[in-house]
């Protein structure tokens, strides 16, 4: 089996956190809406025990933590939850970024079709966008600001500590999409000013179909967001249906241990980099993103003389990687977030990407290089 | 393993010498604290305990919505640790 390369599109599960879900799954089933026996009550102890260690990644109160099904909801819940804020207050300006992911581009298209006017910021060759467009594009009507913490093509982190600043003074709702930095860079995601933070259980070694949107208060009002579902009033009434507490407890495991392990994650992740970063460079690639923004887990490289399609075919007994994201994978586009950062087209159908953790075992790299030079030929 | 019991002896202590953790209460916890081998494959509670008595608060259900925990979440825990 190859060793699996592709964990920003999803990571293996923890052991802790399977056994969490398995325990809410066989043993502990109780339905966490239905407090009237022990079977709920533990339920719904479990669920609050997995919201407290969320809120505790981000420092919030833990009623500030919505649960939903994964980041793209969130994302979904974030901006389109504000249309009708937005409406009644006439502000309909928008501002996003060129390399957001698809649950953030997708709802934002949904917002012009509804009478709002989206701008999207363009990204520098480092793959980060410039903070200063983003002062420059604010007006009074602007609504809300999405901004992703870590690209999940790159790796590339984005200057949120400089938006914070940017936006001390301006009453504008803020959504990140943490969808692969919640966890890891841990830090950035305490900043007060950030309204709106989208989460994944599956990208923090936890289980799929499970998230969060973190929605901080401000004297004790969420932002002013209306569910896009209705039917149950549950999680305070902006995400209804019945909570998946063996997901939720799983989470919660998988939250915790993002603090608890964190300077040992990274390290495993930064001696590995070490060994990607010299295999490629012997090939001559070249690095998409500033290595000094870049997370330690993710290197996204153009491989001059050599297709990413045939080069993900070659390596397939030996490594398992991916070209782009895996939302878009499937539909055989051209990569929007390289394109953004003003790649040729060529050197995007060059480029691979390689996401690894501190559970992923040793390469072996000479073979890897070995593969890579023979395609070459 | 033993982390989050030397997690919860040092909450309760700081609950009961500092806050309102009342004495009935600090003394069951301590027993768990101080007893790990017990309470082995419980880890989980004990976990949920640590958090209900870092949050433990005498007029949690007061008010519209309960934030915080009171003896009677901390009672049932501890009612489960002993099943």
């Amino acid at each position: 089996m190859a060793i699996y390369l592709d964990c920003n599109a999803t990571t293996p599960v923890e052991p802790s956190v399977a056994s969490m879900v398995v325990r809410f799954l066989e043993k502990d089933f109780g339905n966490a809406a239905s407090p009237i026996h022990d079977y709920g009550v533990f339920a719904l102890t479990a669920v609050e025990h997995a919201r407290g260690q969320m809120a505790e990644v981000v420092r919030v109160r833990r009623d500030e933590v919505i649960f939903t099904s994964g980041a793209t909801e969130s994302n979904n819940l974030a901006i389109l939850g504000l249309a009708e804020a937005g409406m009644k207050s006439g502000r309909r300006h928008l501002i996003t970024t060129a390399i957001e992911h698809k649950s953030v581009l997708e709802p934002f298209d949904e917002m012009v079709r509804l009478g709002f006017e989206v701008q999207i910021l363009p990204v520098q060759s480092d793959g980060r966008f410039d903070p200063q467009r983003l002062a420059d594009a604010l007006r009074p009507d602007t609504l809300l600001i999405s901004t992703m913490q870590v690209n999940n093509e790159t790796g590339v982190l984005q200057p949120l500590s400089e938006v914070g600043d940017i936006l001390s003074n301006h009453a504008i709702w803020w959504h990140v999409d943490a969808a692969q930095g919640f966890g890891k860079e841990i830090e950035q995601l305490r900043h007060p000013r950030i309204d709106l933070i989208s989460i994944s259980g599956h990208k923090i070694y936890g289980p799929k179909g499970v998230g969060a949107l973190i929605a901080r208060k401000h004297d004790r009002q969420f932002p002013p967001l209306r569910p896009l579902m209705f039917g149950g009033g549950q999680e305070q009434g902006l995400r209804p249906g019945t909570l998946p507490v063996p997901l939720i407890a799983g989470l919660g495991e998988a939250a915790k241990l993002t603090v608890r392990n964190h300077n040992e994650r990274i390290a495993k992740c930064r001696a590995f980099r070490k060994k990607v970063l010299a295999t490629f460079s012997a090939l001559g690639a070249e690095q998409n993103g500033a290595e000094d923004c870049t997370l330690p887990h993710v290197l996204n490289v153009s491989l001059p003389g050599i297709n990413s399609e045939q080069a993900i075919k070659a390596l397939k007994n030996v490594i398992a990687l991916s070209s782009t994201s895996a939302c878009t994978s499937h539909t055989h586009t051209p990569s929007h977030v390289l394109t953004a950062m003003g790649l040729s087209s060529k050197k995007v159908e060059q480029s691979i990407r390689l996401s690894w953790c501190h559970l992923t075992p040793e390469v072996d790299w000479p073979e890897v290089e070995t593969i890579l030079r023979r395609l070459r030929r | 393993m033993n982390d989050i019991f030397r997690e919860l002896e040092k909450v309760t202590a700081l609950q009961y010498d500092h806050h309102d953790l009342p004495k009935w209460l600090a003394d069951p916890i301590l027993m768990v604290a101080r007893n790990p081998a017990d309470y082995q494959g419980k880890e989980y509670l004990v976990e949920i305990l640590v958090t209900q008595v870092r949050e433990y608060d005498v007029y949690a259900e007061a008010g519209c919505c309960k934030w915080a925990y009171d003896h009677e979440d901390i009672k049932r825990t501890l009612r489960w640790l002993e099943e």
